[in-house]
């Protein structure tokens, strides 16, 4: 499917490719030098992820009338991100790993932490415990073995480390085949002694046997409290991303002997692309929802807007997330599937509910329920012989006519509306007393009052108004429910660009090449401390912040880049003392040099604070702690550029019109206006009620409202009256 | 939150609609459900069948922003209870203290938060101490609306145009309430007078602040002041939040409509309630008895009267009408006594809540509305339902948590009846061991250490499945053990072993889900106050369709022993009581034993290097366990789930080879489960002829346990109605007495 952004035809140089290898699916955006782009999809191929890549790009290139090698040679920058780490992870395909722990914790596994058990259920299975169930373990209790000795919550050492239990531990596993060897214990970031003793005796055992398996220790791989996600996370890398380095250096390889020049990088869950040669490449383990949120980072960026909600929604799920003071929020503990983490990972809330969702009228209740499941990519009722009988956002929006069945995804499916009909008459509207545009209109009021609230919690969450940001809507779905979600918010803007489709892919072409590294501190500030106490308090941090650059430093030296071209920033996390939540805040100073410079990261500190829990909340008098430190170390990378085209007058051409149709709006049916998106030009202004189509997502502007579109092709959409061109 | 003040700030009056007081809407609204069956009189729901739409987004909204509350909130919080275990709720209640919806946490407390509202409004606190925006009102009182004192709830009304039109409640579990021993959950208080703070619904802040006096109070009372504060902190944050969502939510819908709704809703719930019980359940009347021990015989500490070894009674009668109402009766319970485990009817009514929440109407629309189509009866003068106001509450959940297990199994057979076996449970898993105490901790200062990881203990079995494994536990069903490097930053001792405990599933065709143990050393303190909480010479839970009980619990410390010795030449030491024998441990450590069934006692010195185990309980079972298939066992035993001498004891399995006990002769096997079966038919007499055995051999000479003669004798007691229940039963004439 091409998908440009408009229907100009320039000579067409391809620079960036970013690549979405799905499970089923690979998709690869190409981007030229105006910042057009086509995507190119290829059946994947999961034992050799190269072959699909390469299928899918060839597509791609084939609308630009390019060959695979001449457009590969042409470009400068490529992008991965993919869920095949994940999978690996989920269907449990990983290495064989064997793992050595502090003695007496080799449940670990089977004990897990009670919370993986009900991660991510809705919230009325979250009450209801026959469904709650333990994951199978990643590693089997027989392949998990515990080492005698104990350090403490401040590095003392309690108990010696058992240095034969150990010896024992690498032997059987050597002897059971594995392909790698992880190494947890208890508060080895404050004292890695016993950890790197165990190294030390692995590699003597290696050596006497003539058989090397890598030794992968926790302090080296994420060096942060929290003993069991930790596990989790020194596992899943000797598990799911080693296995996938190797298939990404097999991609690496296709695209050289394919005449490509650059370094392939990717997506990590930080927000920034990471080479192939990461120590740490589990940091990639989610990379897909990431992009829309680094390709907002960038746009708002690059058009001077500070503050955004990203707010995407695709078939099973609406994902928000908050760009504030330009820079997004990172988690430090997040969960993914039934896996708690310790790794840094952009905050995205992910909202149950998408253009796919189930609705269903409690039979006893006689109430809606939209969710949590999905017919996902089955569409709904409307889309025939597809195995689903039950109604979904799709279906209301077929009856409503604010999608058009004859131009579903550009017309490649064929969509029923009857079915659609009758599925909501018999489902919805009867049980309900109600007609059957009501019930579909009431279903999507319902549908997009949940997403407005999400918006709105997010927003207040952060201590903040909707005036203060502005909004930007994407993902197959967003465009169509956006007027609706953000009816009565008043957004500074609402901004819905042209290829919202393909934004996420887009965003992954817009990150940049950056590494963070983080380290455990634990150091407390009491509440009366003298000036000469931050100082060496300050000291103990620059001293950190230097280790933690030269990791960065050296990672970026794995692919030949120098120091001086590589842009520090140091970040602090701090809490309250006793608190057991962090916040971090970007270092106003590169160094800490007096306890005044300590003095204005306290009230970085505060100020956020304050805003994220309400004044009540601030407790200066218990003092305050740092957690951990963080260095992130970008370099600059070949971005999209943004296409920038003439303003033209506010009345869309002719050619952009194609018609009406009666679309149903809350209660009445309204002769809609139709336009065709990619003949729209910049400076054209649509009134409500509209629908703008294009191949791949539908724009609905409500009535009252106008959109109009900007140089860079992005609509904005706001009252009607004030969208002046 | 912005907060704007209202004009209204009068110190006292009438604070209800349209002139009326709180006192008199709750008398209205009290009349009205019983004269007409409907909570506020309301014959029809008209916003929901006008305006279903417009009904269901103003709910998700106030839903929604409970939830968020919550989320947020919680990261306030100090504690590892309430931060990594979720130990803390928030509700938002109509004027008259009826809840209308709820977070997710601690469910218990939606409906005694609804108690001390009531009581505030039925004393009258409009007109002394005034209810006015801005306030702040605390409650930890039993015997208003509470559970223990350890759950502390802030409440801050909500007031639009001068009117009260709601309330915002929190609660949180807080480490410490200062009670006569250390912890959140004292065992030790036999007097409300040793029961710690008790905050009887004081108003405690005006104008969005807290009093001074009462920070200082507080603060001065509990042994954790830090985490009392951001505790406090926490809980008034979230209320504030929900404050400001509801005040936003009026100015989009109108007030009208705002006082339509939460009237409206709480109908709806009630009859939604209704509906899923007459779909789910076959009506009838259902009978569950449970049990639990508290040994006080050689506490040399305590008074006197509390000196003794004691049963807990609670007989338990679930009725389900054909209408779909259901009702609870503990009519028989035995009188209150002199220690921390009495109850009050808020907690009972709470915890039948929570209960209810998670089996028959696990969604997100309940509310009050539940509340009132069910009925509890706590007879007065049991320990219930005590009739004095000065019996101690410090640990009432020692006692809540087994009564309830009789419900559980009366609905599961409800469930079974009526063909929904997916819903059946054997029961639930005991909640202990509580790790507590306090001292001088690591960091060198004053503390007390109540551990939670008994959010995590095994469940009860199901018709299609196992009990699930340490990860739940019946109060809050979103367990969570919390992580061992969270845990030593808060309690000055190390775990040297954290493991799945053997057999303490219940066994059966399906076993009851694992618990696990935490084998514990003292560490950087010169001594600190320990005690065990949990069952120790009885079962609360006896399993279901011929399940067994998990097994009970016990007590296992090595105090003064060989530790640093055996580290120091580099001996294997004891992560954990594989058999619960105690030889596992005693083997490796020489020291001061000790181990017994005493697994709930008073706190006591500890010193640095002390062994301390703590023993999570598993769940009962269902079924037969001769009909457990061979592969399920087999998977038991490599994964340490079962020993191999409970397989053959209990399972009936015969091993290939007597020395290696891991492969299992299949045909053996079944010729041994005939055999089993042939001698239980063989020993097998008609219920009725080895009832009237009983009778003769140990009913009629009143041949019984001295604890146990105690307990009947203070229900026939307290209780003559079940005094004759006992007599009909047994055959016995009208002076039959313990």
């Amino acid at each position: 499917m091409a998908v440009s952004v408009s229907n100009d035809a320039p000579v067409r140089t391809p620079r960036i490719l970013a690549i979405d290898a799905g499970g089923t699916m690979t998709d690869t955006i190409i981007i030229d030098r105006n910042g057009d782009f086509v995507i190119g999809k290829a059946q994947t191929t999961p034992d050799d992820e190269s072959i699909a890549i390469a299928n899918s790009a060839e597509d791609a290139f084939d609308y630009w009338n390019l060959s695979l090698q001449k457009g590969m040679k042409s470009l400068v920058a490529g992008v991965y991100s993919g869920t095949a780490m994940l999978n690996r992870l989920l269907e449990r395909r990983g290495q064989k790993v064997g793992v050595i722990v502090t003695r007496g914790m080799e449940d670990y596994f089977r004990l897990e932490r009670g919370v993986q058990t009900h991660l991510g259920l809705s919230y009325a299975d979250r009450l209801h415990v026959v469904t709650h169930r333990h994951n199978v373990p990643l590693v089997p209790r027989e392949r998990i073995h515990g080492v005698g000795g104990r350090v403490d919550m401040f590095g003392t050492e309690c108990i010696p480390l058992y240095e034969d239990d150990a010896r024992r531990a690498v032997e059987a596993l050597l002897d059971e085949g594995v392909d790698a060897i992880c190494v947890n214990f208890i508060f080895s970031y404050r004292n890695p002694g016993h950890e790197r003793a165990v190294k030390r005796i692995a590699d003597e055992v290696m050596a006497a046997r003539g058989h090397q398996v890598p030794v992968l220790l926790s302090v080296d791989i994420c060096p942060t409290r929290l003993d069991f996600p930790r596990l989790n996370t020194v596992v899943i890398e000797a598990y799911a991303a080693e296995p996938s380095r190797r298939q990404l250096y097999r991609v690496r390889e296709k695209f050289h002997s394919l005449g490509a020049s650059f370094e392939p990088r990717i997506m990590a869950g930080h927000g920034g692309t990471i080479s192939m040669e990461a120590g740490q490449l589990s940091k990639t383990l989610v990379s897909g929802p990431i992009g829309g949120v680094v390709g907002a980072k960038y746009l708002a960026n690059r058009i001077g807007i500070d503050n955004v909600v990203c707010s995407d929604i695709g078939g099973t799920s609406f994902d928000l997330a908050l760009i504030t003071g330009g820079e997004y929020s990172l988690k430090g503990d997040p969960s993914i599937d039934h896996f708690k983490l310790n790794l840094s990972l952009l905050e995205i809330d992910s909202v149950g509910a998408g253009t796919g969702s189930f609705v269903r009228v409690n039979p006893l209740s006689r109430r809606i329920e939209i969710g949590p499941d999905s017919a996902g990519s089955r569409i709904g009722v409307c889309y025939p012989d597809n195995g689903t009988e039950t109604v979904s956002i799709t279906d209301c929006n077929i009856v409503l006519g604010t999608l058009n069945p004859d131009y579903f995804l550009g017309g490649e499916l064929k969509i029923e509306r009857a079915l659609a009909v009758d599925a909501v008459r018999t489902q919805v509207a009867e049980p309900l007393g109600l007609s059957v545009e009501k019930a579909a209109s009431g279903v999507i009021e319902l549908f997009e009052e949940s997403l407005r609230q999400a918006v709105l919690t997010k927003v207040l969450g952060r201590g903040f108004e909707p005036v203060n940001y502005s909004l930007f809507s994407y993902g197959g779905g967003g465009p169509v429910h956006v007027g609706g979600y953000t009816s009565g918010l008043s957004f500074r803007d609402v901004m819905v660009p042209a290829w919202a489709a393909g934004f996420s892919a887009f965003g992954c072409a817009c990150a940049d090449y950056e590494y963070r590294f983080e380290r455990q501190m634990d150091l407390g500030i009491p509440p009366e401390s003298s000036p000469t106490e931050r100082e060496v308090l300050g000291r103990s941090i620059n001293e950190a912040w230097d280790r933690l650059r030269s990791e960065v430093f050296g990672e970026f030296a794995k692919n030949g880049i120098a120091e001086t071209d590589v842009r520090i920033k140091p970040y602090v996390r701090l809490q309250y003392m006793g608190q057991l939540n962090d916040i971090e805040v970007l270092s106003p100073v590169a160094r800490i040099g007096s306890a005044g410079d300590f003095d204005r990261i306290i009230d970085a500190f505060e100020e956020t604070y304050d805003r994220v829990y309400a004044r009540s909340a601030r407790s200066p008098e218990l003092g305050y702690f740092v957690t951990r430190v963080v260095m992130t170390g970008s370099v600059d990378c070949e971005k999209p550029a943004l296409p920038n085209h003439d303003l033209e007058g506010a009345t869309p051409a002719a050619s952009a019109e194609k018609g009406t149709r009666p679309v149903y709006w809350r209660d009445r049916w309204i002769e809609a206006r139709i336009y065709q998106m990619e003949e729209l030009r910049s400076g054209n202004v649509v009134e409500g009620l509209a629908v703008i189509e294009s191949p791949a997502t539908t724009f609905v502007v409500p009535p009252r409202r106008a959109a109009r579109l900007d140089e860079y092709r992005i609509f904005h959409l706001s009252a009607s009256g004030s969208a002046k061109a | 939150m912005n907060y704007t003040p209202t004009a209204h700030r009068t110190t006292s009056g009438p604070r209800g609609w349209d002139g009326k007081s709180l006192r008199e809407m709750l008398l209205d609204a009290e009349r009205l459900v019983k004269e007409t069956g409907h909570c506020f009189g309301l014959e029809r729901i008209a916003m929901k069948e006008e305006e279903p739409i417009r009904f269901e987004k103003i709910f998700s909204r106030l839903r929604g922003s409970l939830v968020n509350a919550r989320e947020t909130a919680l990261n306030i919080s100090a504690s590892p209870i309430v931060k990594e275990l979720g130990e803390l709720c928030f509700a938002l209640y109509g004027p008259e203290g009826d809840s209308i919806t709820l977070s997710t946490g601690i469910l218990v407390h939606v409906h005694t938060m609804s108690e001390a509202i009531k009581h505030m409004i039925r004393t009258n606190y409009e007109e002394n101490p005034g209810i006015n925006d801005g306030d702040i009102f605390i409650n930890n009182d039993p015997h208003i609306g509470n559970v223990h004192t350890a759950d502390v709830q802030t409440f801050v009304p909500i007031f639009w145009e001068g009117e009260l039109i709601g309330w915002a409640g929190c609660v949180t579990h807080v480490m410490d309430i200062g009670s006569s021993t250390p912890g959140s959950n004292a065992v030790g208080p036999t007097t409300r007078y040793e029961d710690g703070l008790t905050l009887p619904c004081v108003k405690c802040g005006a104008d969005d602040r807290l009093f001074r006096d009462h920070v200082y109070r507080c603060e001065r009372a509990v042994r954790t002041p830090m985490y009392w504060s951001l505790d406090e902190k926490t809980r008034l944050a979230g209320c504030h939040m929900i404050r400001e969502s509801v005040r936003s939510l009026i100015r989009e819908e109108g007030i009208g409509t705002y006082k339509q709704f939460i009237r409206d809703v709480l109908e709806d719930s009630r009859r939604s309630f209704i509906e899923r019980l007459r779909q789910l359940l076959i009506p009838g009347v259902y009978e569950a008895p449970a049990f639990m021990d508290s040994q006080f015989a050689a506490e040399t500490r305590l008074p006197d009267e509390s000196r003794k070894d004691t049963m807990m009674h609670a007989p338990m009668r679930l009725t389900i009408d054909p209408k779909g109402r259901l009702g609870v009766d503990f009519e028989g319970a035995g009188k209150w006594g002199l220690h921390s485990f009495n109850c009050t009817p808020s907690a009972m009514a709470g915890a039948l809540w929570v209960l209810l929440t998670q089996t028959v109407m696990p969604n997100d629309k309940v509310n009050d509305g539940a509340h009132y189509a069910t009925d509890i009866h706590c007879p007065r003068g049991s320990w219930v339902n005590p009739d004095v106001s000065t019996t101690a509450h410090g640990n009432a959940w020692y006692y809540l948590v087994p009564s309830f297990g009789g419900v559980i199994r009366s609905l599961s057979r409800a469930f079974y009846a009526r063909g929904y076996v997916e819903e059946v449970l054997s029961g639930y898993g005991h909640d202990g061991n509580i790790l507590q105490g306090g001292g001088i901790d690591h960091h060198g200062n004053e503390s007390a250490v109540s551990n939670f990881e008994m959010s995590c203990v095994g469940g009860g079995a199901g018709i299609v499945k196992d009990g699930l494994d340490h990860a739940a536990v019946v109060w809050n069903p979103e367990g969570d053990m919390g992580d061992i490097e969270a845990w030593e930053m808060v309690e000055p001792l190390l775990y040297i072993g954290r493991g799945v405990k053997m057999d303490s599933g219940g066994v059966g065709r399906r076993r009851g889900g694992a618990g696990y143990e935490c084998m514990r050393m003292l560490w950087n303190t010169e001594t600190y106050e320990l005690q065990f909480v949990g069952d120790g010479a009885v079962f609360s839970q006896p399993g279901i369709f011929g399940g067994y009980p998990p097994g009970s619990g016990y007590r296992l410390a090595v105090k003064n022993n060989d530790l640093l010795d055996v580290f120091e030449q580099r001996k294997p030491y004891p992560t954990g009581d594989k058999y619960s024998d105690g030889k596992g441990v005693t083997d490796l450590v020489k020291g001061n034993v000790i181990l017994d069934k005493r697994a709930v006692d008073l706190p006591q010195s500890y010193r640095e290097h002390d062994l301390y185990l703590s023993v999570m309980r598993g769940g009962p079972g269902l079924g037969d366990p001769l009909r457990r298939t061979v592969d399920s066992i087999e998977t038991d035993l490599l994964s340490g789930v079962m020993s191999p001498a409970i397989a053959e004891r209990a399972y009936g399995v015969v091993f290939a080879t007597a020395q290696d006990k891991q492969e299992i002769d299949r045909e053996k096997t079944e010729a041994r489960r005939r055999e089993m079966r042939e001698a239980r038919a063989a020993k097998a007499v008609p219920a009725r002829a080895w009832v009237a055995k009983e009778r003769e051999s140990r009913v009629v000479p009143k041949r019984f346990a001295e604890p146990v003669t105690d307990m009947y004798r203070s229900s026939m007691t307290v209780s003559p109605q079940w005094a004759r229940h006992f007599r009909t039963f047994w055959k016995l004439d009208d002076s039959f007495h313990f």
